[in-house]
């Protein structure tokens, strides 16, 4: 699922503490997003778009960071609309629904995770790409030169 | 790029897949939701009855009970109603109106009974009603308007008699939503049809004004609260149409006149 690869040059001390904060950040937000599935994602955002300018290795880890934010959103959004409304309108909770949230805690699990390894690697200036989200970054993210 | 989107197929099919392999066991089982629910209910079923049995006065004649609860024995055994779910209780009341209280509780006032024309009429009021408790609308209804919280603390003692009664004007006067109203007509068609008791008094006793005797509007709860009574018979005719004849009675017209006869005391 997660492939240490050799990135195009040797990123230096600066770029690899930005590129590791690029994932923290999505953690901090969980913290503040557990209820509210978006805000880990406009955090990521800000953190990319501020970034944008950057060199090559921080844009890349901020973009794969923003992706998989961007699909947990979706995920975690069903399933908090879900459980709004169980609490205020007429649904139930049903099987269906509890094995949902299952499945979503299993995949934030997953990601939490990852997102936590990968934040460790590139402060060390390794280069991780992760599966799916490492090849569609590297369609997305292209380097400058 | 192909490789890419079979990648991206393959993380959406892997979250749908877990989804669907945990959706096979039965996790309401395993968390005892429904316990808890059923514990609820039937301890708020409990709450509300006993309002309205210090507040209204039942009737317990002999012959009266027993031909309600003969109407519902047998539109239960109709359509394989667990029996024992219903607990039919007849208040001594002008009100034309009947309703039904959590864990299967329905409530008919004497003067739903004694306003019916024909006993198609009243038995399609209790259809309805016994819809409404098999289609779980009644718990659904107050989640909507008071909320789970309140329900749960007023099950542990913490409601308040005030809450309580308030609800309980809630569940008696007050219709549920259009949608759950309609879902609940429909059914009711098909527990007469099954019955054997023709739908079309039922439709027709939405159109109704106020009897002779108790010509005063505001007797007249059950329908004025069930609004767009003209749209309800239309559908419930609709629905009714090409559906079996030969239609039987349930009471004889002995029992039913004697029934009136009986609550007119």
């Amino acid at each position: 699922m997660i492939q240490i690869k050799q990135f195009s040059y040797e990123p230096g001390e600066h770029e690899a503490e930005t590129a590791s904060s690029s994932y923290l950040m999505s953690l901090i937000a969980i913290i503040v997003g557990l209820p509210l599935p978006i805000v880990n994602l406009i955090a990521t955002l800000i953190f990319y778009l501020g970034n944008r300018k950057s060199t090559y290795f921080v844009r890349w880890h901020c973009t794969q960071a923003l992706l998989s934010q961007l699909s947990m959103l979706f995920i975690n959004s069903y399933g908090f609309w879900w459980t709004i409304s169980i609490i205020f309108r007429e649904e139930t909770i049903t099987s269906n629904y509890i094995a949902y949230i299952i499945a979503a805690i299993i995949f934030n699990l997953t990601e939490f995770i990852a997102t936590i390894y990968t934040a460790i690697q590139t402060r060390k200036g390794i280069h991780v790409e992760w599966w799916f989200y490492g090849t569609l970054t590297n369609i997305i993210c292209k380097s400058k030169s | 790029m192909k490789k890419i989107i079979i990648k991206g197929a393959i993380t959406i099919l892997l979250f749908f897949g877990t989804w669907f392999a945990l959706t096979q066991i039965d996790w309401v089982k395993v968390f005892k939701v429904q316990k808890v629910t059923d514990k609820t209910e039937q301890k708020l079923g409990e709450l509300f009855w006993e309002i309205f049995k210090k507040t209204e006065k039942e009737n317990k004649n002999i012959h009266v009970v027993n031909s309600i609860e003969s109407i519902v024995t047998q539109i239960c055994k109709s359509n394989k109603i667990d029996r024992e779910t219903i607990k039919i209780h007849v208040l001594n009341k002008d009100e034309i109106n009947a309703f039904a209280l959590p864990n299967g509780h329905l409530i008919v006032y004497s003067g739903l009974i004694l306003n019916s024309d024909n006993q198609e009429e009243l038995i399609g009021v209790i259809c309805h009603e016994i819809a409404h408790i098999e289609l779980n609308h009644v718990m659904k209804k107050l989640v909507k308007e008071i909320g789970l919280s309140v329900l749960i603390s007023m099950t542990t003692g913490n409601g308040g008699s005030e809450i309580i009664k308030e609800t309980a004007k809630i569940l008696s006067s007050s219709a549920f939503d259009r949608s759950l109203e309609k879902e609940a007509d429909i059914k009711a068609v098909d527990y007469l049809v099954s019955a054997k008791v023709n739908p079309e008094p039922f439709a027709n006793f939405l159109y109704k004004p106020s009897n002779k005797e108790h010509d005063a509007i505001e007797y007249l709860t059950w329908i004025s609260t069930h609004p767009d009574s003209k749209e309800r018979a239309e559908y419930i005719i609709e629905y009714s149409k090409n559906k079996l004849t030969g239609y039987e009675p349930i009471l004889s017209t002995e029992t039913w006149e004697k029934l009136k006869i009986e609550l007119n005391e």
